[in-house]
C-alpha cells in the first residue's frame, strides 16, 4: 500500500493506493495551527482497521514552510555575506539583519582579499546581543572556493555554539550569489520549525507502529526521506503544485508534452510537462520576490476558477476575481464561470434552472441574451487560459541559450495533451482541448490527483560538478564536497561526467534515491580550453547530472 | 524607470581556431562574473536572446564575395542578430538602453567582404544601424568606437555618409593593427568632418582617455545632436590586454560609459579574457544601468599605479582642439566641394585581410550631388593566397539618395549587367531606399535578389 497526503491551503487530502487502485481517499479542512495534527487525522482515517505493516511508503506534501514564509512568521535570522568585489554591497541586503564581511574570491576561486577574524567576532557579538539564533552564511564565488565560507561557519560555531548556522555551499552551491544567499537564509529561518515538525511526525508514527519509509515532497516534484529533509527544509516550499503536477504525470504516464490545469475555486494553476516531466522554473522558486536556488515548477496562475463570479459589462462579460460562494447551480448566491459552462453545454449538473436564472440576472447589464452571455463567458475563459498557455510555450522556447547550435536550432513547443485536475476541470478542459485541437484528459481520479502525486512521486537529486584541471580539483554543489583530479593532463569530459555521476550515486544512496541512480541523466556538460599565450594550460568543465522527477517503479499506473 | 537590456551571447561553441584569441573561452569568466553577481535577476536589467540576422539584413550593408554563405558562419548571423535584438529593444522603448555582449566581433568588416580581417567578417553595428534606420526611421547616428584598434570597417562604411558621426579613439596606427585611424582621415568630401580619429600613444591611461571624452567626444555629440549614440565597445584598452599596450581600467570604462551614456553598446574586441573582460563587461553593465561602480575593480588594481604623462595630456588637448575645429569647419568644406562642380570623387586603396591573408585593391567613386548624399561605386579586386582572384563591382545607394541619383545608379548597374559584367566576376546592387539587394554572377549571367 502507498499512502500520500497533500496539505493544501483549504483542505488536506489523503489517498491510499493498492496495486494501482484507489483504496480510499480522505479530505479534511486544513488547519494552520495544527498542521501535523490534521496530517495524522487523515493518516489515521486511511489506516483505520488496516495493518500498518502493509504500508510500503508514506509521502507528505506540506505547507509548513510555505506558510511560515508567506506569513513572515519565521524567527529573526541573520544573513552574513562576503560579497567581495562587484555590485555595491547594498544590492545584497536581502534581509533586515544582513552583515557584510570583508574578503573576496574571484571566478577561479582565488582569494583576492582575506577575511578578517576580528570582523567575524564583531558581527557575532552584535548578532548575539540582538538575540538572533539563526544564521546563514554566503560568500560570492564560494562555488569556486568553499573554504572561505567553511572557515566562517567554523568560527561562528565556535564563538556562538547555541546558534544554528547554515551555509550556502552546503545547501545549493550553484552559480548566482544572491540566489544562494537567499536559499541559505530561508533555510536557516525555517530549520527550527521544520525540526519540530519532523520530531512530531516521527514520534506519532512510532506510536502507531508505522515502519514504512516516510518521504517529504519537494518543490521540484521529487521526494526526500524525512530525515534528509532536515538538511534543507526550504526545498519543501510550494510542494502543493508539484503534488498536482506529479498526479497528472501518474495519471497519464506518457512521455509527451502536456499542460496541467489545476482549476480550483478562484484560481487556475498551469504547469507544463515536457516529455512527461514537470518543467522547472529556470530562475528557481521565488520567495518574497527573491529568486532562490530551490528547484520548483514553472507555474503560472490566473485569477480565474470555477467559482469566479461573472457580471455583465457594457457590451460583454466581466469575469471577476471574487468568489461569493459555490456556483449557483450548487446553491451559490451568484452566477459563476461554472454556471456559464453548465448552461452553455446543457449539462445536468446541480440545479441548471437556478444557474440560468442567476446568469440571466448577471447578463442584464450586458445587453446579451442569457445564452449568448454564457457563451461569451465560456469564450473568454478559454481565451484567457489558452493565451496564458501560449505565453508559457513561448517562454520555454526562448529560454536563455549561449551556444550557436542552440540558437540556430531553437526548439518549438508541440502540445500533445491537456490534463485537467481540480473542481472545475471537468467543465472547462474538454472545450479548451477542442479549441487547442489536442486530446483532453480529466481522469476520474483527478479530484485526488494531488495526494496521488505525492504518494507515487519518486526521489529526485541534482548534482553539479565544476572542475578546473589547471588547479587539479573539482567541486560538487552540495555539502561542501570537493576533491582532487588525479591526472589533470588526461582528464576529459567523459571523466568529468563520470565523477559527477559517481557523486550523484553516493549522495543518492545517502538520500534515499539509490534505487534510481541507474536512471540518472546528464543535463549539461560544458568544457573550455584555457589558453594562455598560445598554449593550453588546462580545462574547465561544468557538468550537471540529475535523477529527474518521475514516478516510483512500484507504481505501474492506475488500474481501471 | 525603464530597465537596461542585456543580450549575452558568448558563442560557447565557436572559435576561429582552438588557440585563437577569438575562442570559446573568451566570455567564460564574464559569464561567471555577471551570473554570479545575479545581474540578470536585477529589476534594472532585462535579458534578451539573439535571433539570426537575415541575408537581407547583411546585404543592406555588405557586398559579400562571392556570397553571404561563403564568408559567414551561423555564429556571425547570431552575433549580428543579437545586435538587432538589442536595437529593437531600444528603438521600441522597451528599455532605456542596451548592451549586446556578443561575439564574433565586427568593426573591422568593411562594405566589401572577401573574408575575415581583424577577427571580423560582418559589421554588427552597421548591420544594426541600417536595420534601425530602415525600420524606425532614424537618420542621424553617432558611433563612438572605444576599441583599442581603429574601427576601420565602420569608418569605411560611413566615410561617405554625413548623417553618421563616426568617432574612434585607439592606439596609434603606427604601433598597432590595422595601421590606420589618423587625424587626417576626416571623411569623403561630401561627408568631411563626420569621421573623427584620435590616435592615442601607447600607455595612455584613464586620465588621457577621459580627457578625450570630455574635450572632444562629448562636445561633438552635443553639437551633432544624434538621435542614437552607439558605443562600439572594445575592451582591449585595458592594462592587461595581451594584444595592445594601453592602461585603461574597469573604473575608467565605467566612467567613460556613464558620461558617454550610449543608447546601445555592442561588444567588439578585448582579449584579456580572465583579468579584464569580467570586470570591464560588468563595469559597462553597471554604468548603463545607473548602478554605482565603486565596489568594482580588478583584484590587482592600484589607483596610483598609472600616472599619465603630462606631455601626453598636452598633446591630447591639442589634438582635441584640432579635431573640434575640423568638425566645426565641415559645412564650409562641403560647400566648397559642392561649388567645385566636380561630378565624382574618386579614391583608391589597398586593404589587407590579416586573418585570411587576402590582398584587396579598391577604387571607390562617389557621385557628388548638390542635393543629396549620393551613391558609391566600388570596384574591388581580391588576391587570395594560392592565386585565386575575384573582381567585383558594387553599386551602393544610401537611404538619403535623391531619386535622380538613384535612377542613375540603377541604370549604371543595369548597363554593366547588359555588358555581361564588364570584366568583373560579380556585380552587386545595394538599393537601400527600395530595400532591394541583388547580385549578378557574370559568367553564368545569373541574377539573384537577396532576401
Amino acid at each position: 500500500m502507498l499512502l500520500g497526503i497533500d496539505v493544501g491551503g483549504t483542505s488536506t487530502d489523503g489517498v491510499l493506493m493498492h496495486d494501482g487502485a484507489l483504496v480510499m481517499s480522505v479530505k479534511k479542512p486544513s488547519s494552520r495551527e495544527k498542521l501535523a495534527g490534521t496530517i495524522l487525522e487523515v493518516l489515521d482515517e486511511l489506516l483505520e482497521g488496516r495493518d500498518p505493516g502493509a504500508l510500503r511508503r508514506l509521502v507528505i506534501s506540506t505547507t509548513l514552510v510555505t506558510n511560515l514564509l508567506a506569513t513572515r512568521s519565521g524567527p529573526r535570522t541573520a544573513l552574513i555575506l562576503v560579497p567581495g568585489r562587484g555590485l555595491p554591497f547594498d544590492y545584497f541586503r536581502l534581509a533586515p539583519d544582513t552583515y557584510f564581511l570583508k574578503g573576496s574570491i574571484d571566478f577561479r576561486g582565488q582569494v583576492t582579499e582575506e577575511i578578517s577574524p576580528f570582523e567575524i567576532e564583531k558581527a557575532v557579538a552584535h548578532i548575539r546581543a540582538a538575540g538572533i539564533r539563526h544564521l546563514a552564511v554566503a560568500a560570492k564565488f564560494s562555488i569556486r572556493n568553499q573554504a572561505v565560507e567553511q572557515e566562517i561557519v567554523r568560527t561562528l560555531r565556535r564563538l556562538y555554539p547555541e546558534a544554528r548556522v547554515v551555509s550556502g555551499s552546503e545547501t545549493a552551491n550553484r552559480m548566482n550569489f544572491p540566489r544562494r544567499a537567499a536559499t541559505a537564509y530561508y533555510s536557516a529561518m525555517t530549520g527550527e520549525a521544520w525540526e519540530e515538525f519532523v520530531r512530531e511526525i516521527r514520534e506519532a508514527l512510532r506510536r502507531r507502529g508505522i515502519k514504512a519509509p516516510v518521504e517529504i515532497l519537494k518543490a521540484d516534484g521529487g521526494t526526500m526521506p524525512l530525515e534528509v529533509s532536515r538538511q534543507n527544509p526550504v526545498e519543501t516550499v510550494f510542494s502543493g503544485p508539484a503534488a498536482s503536477a506529479m498526479g497528472a504525470v501518474a495519471l497519464t504516464r506518457r512521455r509527451e508534452n502536456a499542460v496541467v490545469l489545476d482549476i480550483g475555486g478562484t484560481t487556475t494553476d498551469i504547469a507544463l510537462l515536457i516529455e512527461g516531466e514537470p518543467l522547472h522554473a529556470s530562475k528557481g522558486a521565488r520567495i518574497h520576490g527573491r529568486f532562490t536556488h530551490i528547484q520548483a515548477l514553472a507555474l503560472r496562475s490566473l485569477a480565474l476558477g470555477g467559482d469566479s463570479v461573472v457580471k455583465g459589462a457594457a457590451g460583454g462579460v466581466e469575469i471577476t476575481a471574487e468568489r461569493a460562494g459555490p456556483a449557483a447551480c450548487f446553491g451559490g448566491p451568484a452566477a459563476t464561470v461554472s454556471d456559464a459552462f453548465v448552461v452553455h453545454l446543457n449539462l445536468d449538473l446541480g440545479d441548471r434552472a437556478r444557474a440560468e436564472e442567476k446568469l440571466a440576472a448577471a447578463a442584464a447589464g450586458s445587453g446579451l441574451e442569457p445564452r449568448a452571455f454564457a457563451a461569451a463567458v465560456v469564450d473568454q475563459t478559454l481565451e484567457r487560459l489558452s493565451r496564458l498557455m501560449q505565453e508559457m510555450f513561448r517562454e520555454w522556447e526562448n529560454e536563455p541559450a549561449y551556444k550557436v547550435w542552440e540558437i540556430v536550432h531553437r526548439r518549438s513547443f508541440r502540445l500533445d495533451r491537456l490534463v485537467g485536475i481540480g473542481g472545475a476541470a471537468e467543465l472547462v478542459v474538454p472545450l479548451l482541448a477542442e479549441k487547442m485541437k489536442v486530446p483532453g484528459l480529466v481522469h476520474r481520479l483527478a479530484p485526488v490527483a494531488n495526494a496521488l502525486g505525492a504518494a507515487v512521486a519518486r526521489p529526485t537529486l541534482t548534482v553539479q560538478l565544476y572542475a578546473d584541471t589547471q588547479q587539479g580539483r573539482y567541486l560538487i554543489d552540495r555539502e561542501g564536497i570537493e576533491g582532487p583530479i588525479e591526472n589533470p593532463a588526461s582528464f576529459q569530459l567523459e571523466e568529468a561526467k563520470k565523477t559527477a555521476l559517481d557523486w550523484l550515486a553516493r549522495l543518492a544512496s545517502a538520500k534515499g534515491a539509490g534505487e534510481y541512480v541507474g536512471q540518472a541523466r546528464v543535463n549539461m556538460a560544458e568544457q573550455f580550453n584555457m589558453i594562455r599565450g598560445y598554449s593550453r594550460v588546462g580545462k574547465i568543465f561544468r557538468v550537471e547530472v540529475q535523477i529527474a522527477p518521475g514516478i516510483i517503479d512500484a507504481f505501474k499506473g492506475v488500474s481501471d | 524607470m525603464k530597465p537596461t537590456g542585456i543580450l549575452f551571447f558568448p558563442a560557447f561553441d565557436w572559435a576561429i581556431s582552438p588557440t585563437h584569441p577569438e575562442r570559446e573561452e573568451r566570455l567564460l569568466y564574464t559569464r561567471d562574473q555577471i551570473f554570479e553577481e545575479g545581474v540578470m535577476d536585477l529589476p534594472q536589467i532585462r535579458e534578451y536572446q539573439p535571433r539570426l540576422a537575415t541575408p537581407r539584413d547583411i546585404a543592406r550593408v555588405h557586398f559579400c564575395v562571392p556570397s553571404i554563405e561563403a564568408v559567414t558562419t551561423e555564429a556571425h548571423l547570431v552575433s549580428a542578430g543579437g545586435a538587432l535584438v538589442i536595437g529593437d529593444a531600444v528603438a521600441s522603448g522597451e528599455v532605456k538602453n542596451g548592451f549586446a555582449i556578443i561575439r564574433p566581433p565586427g568593426h573591422h568588416a568593411m562594405s566589401v567582404v572577401h573574408g575575415n580581417r581583424g577577427f571580423c567578417n560582418i559589421n554588427n553595428e552597421a548591420i544594426m544601424i541600417e536595420y534601425l534606420r530602415r525600420r524606425y526611421g532614424y537618420r542621424r547616428i553617432a558611433i563612438v568606437d572605444t576599441d583599442v584598434h581603429h574601427g576601420d570597417g565602420t569608418q569605411e562604411i560611413y566615410y561617405h555618409d554625413p548623417d553618421v558621426l563616426f568617432i574612434s579613439f585607439h592606439q596609434d596606427g603606427r604601433t598597432l593593427y590595422p595601421g590606420s585611424g589618423f587625424v587626417e582621415e576626416l571623411g569623403a568630401p561630401p561627408a568631411v568632418g563626420t569621421t573623427i580619429n584620435i590616435p592615442l600613444a601607447p600607455y595612455t591611461t584613464d586620465q588621457g582617455i577621459l580627457l578625450v571624452l570630455e574635450e572632444l567626444i562629448l562636445p561633438l555629440l552635443e553639437e551633432f545632436k544624434p538621435e542614437l549614440v552607439v558605443n562600439s565597445a572594445g575592451q582591449d584598452n585595458h592594462y592587461t590586454d595581451p594584444l595592445a599596450s594601453m592602461r585603461f581600467t574597469a573604473t575608467g570604462y565605467a566612467q567613460l560609459n556613464r558620461k558617454l551614456a550610449p543608447h546601445i553598446a555592442v561588444l567588439e574586441g578585448g582579449y584579456s579574457v580572465e583579468t579584464a573582460l569580467p570586470y570591464v563587461n560588468l563595469a559597462l553593465i553597471l554604468a548603463m544601468a545607473g548602478i554605482e561602480h565603486d565596489n568594482l575593480r580588478e583584484p590587482d588594481y592600484d589607483p596610483a599605479a598609472f600616472k599619465e604623462d603630462p606631455g601626453n595630456l598636452a598633446r591630447l588637448k591639442r589634438m582635441a582642439a584640432l579635431q573640434r575645429e575640423n568638425f566645426r569647419r565641415r559645412e564650409e568644406e562641403r560647400e566648397a566641394v559642392r561649388k567645385s562642380g566636380q561630378d565624382f570623387y574618386t579614391a583608391t586603396r589597398r586593404i589587407y585581410y590579416d586573418t585570411d591573408n587576402i590582398h584587396e585593391f579598391q577604387q571607390v567613386r562617389q557621385r557628388l550631388c548638390p542635393r543629396c548624399c549620393s551613391y558609391r561605386v566600388i570596384a574591388s579586386a581580391a588576391a587570395h593566397a594560392y592565386g585565386r582572384q575575384t573582381r567585383v563591382l558594387c553599386f551602393s545607394i544610401p537611404l538619403a539618395c535623391c531619386s535622380a541619383c538613384r535612377d542613375e545608379a540603377r541604370e549604371a548597374y543595369i548597363r554593366s549587367r547588359e555588358e555581361g559584367g564588364a570584366g568583373f566576376d560579380y556585380l552587386y546592387l545595394q538599393d537601400r531606399p527600395a530595400d532591394e539587394y541583388r547580385r549578378f554572377h557574370c559568367q553564368r549571367e545569373q541574377e539573384v535578389t537577396i532576401v
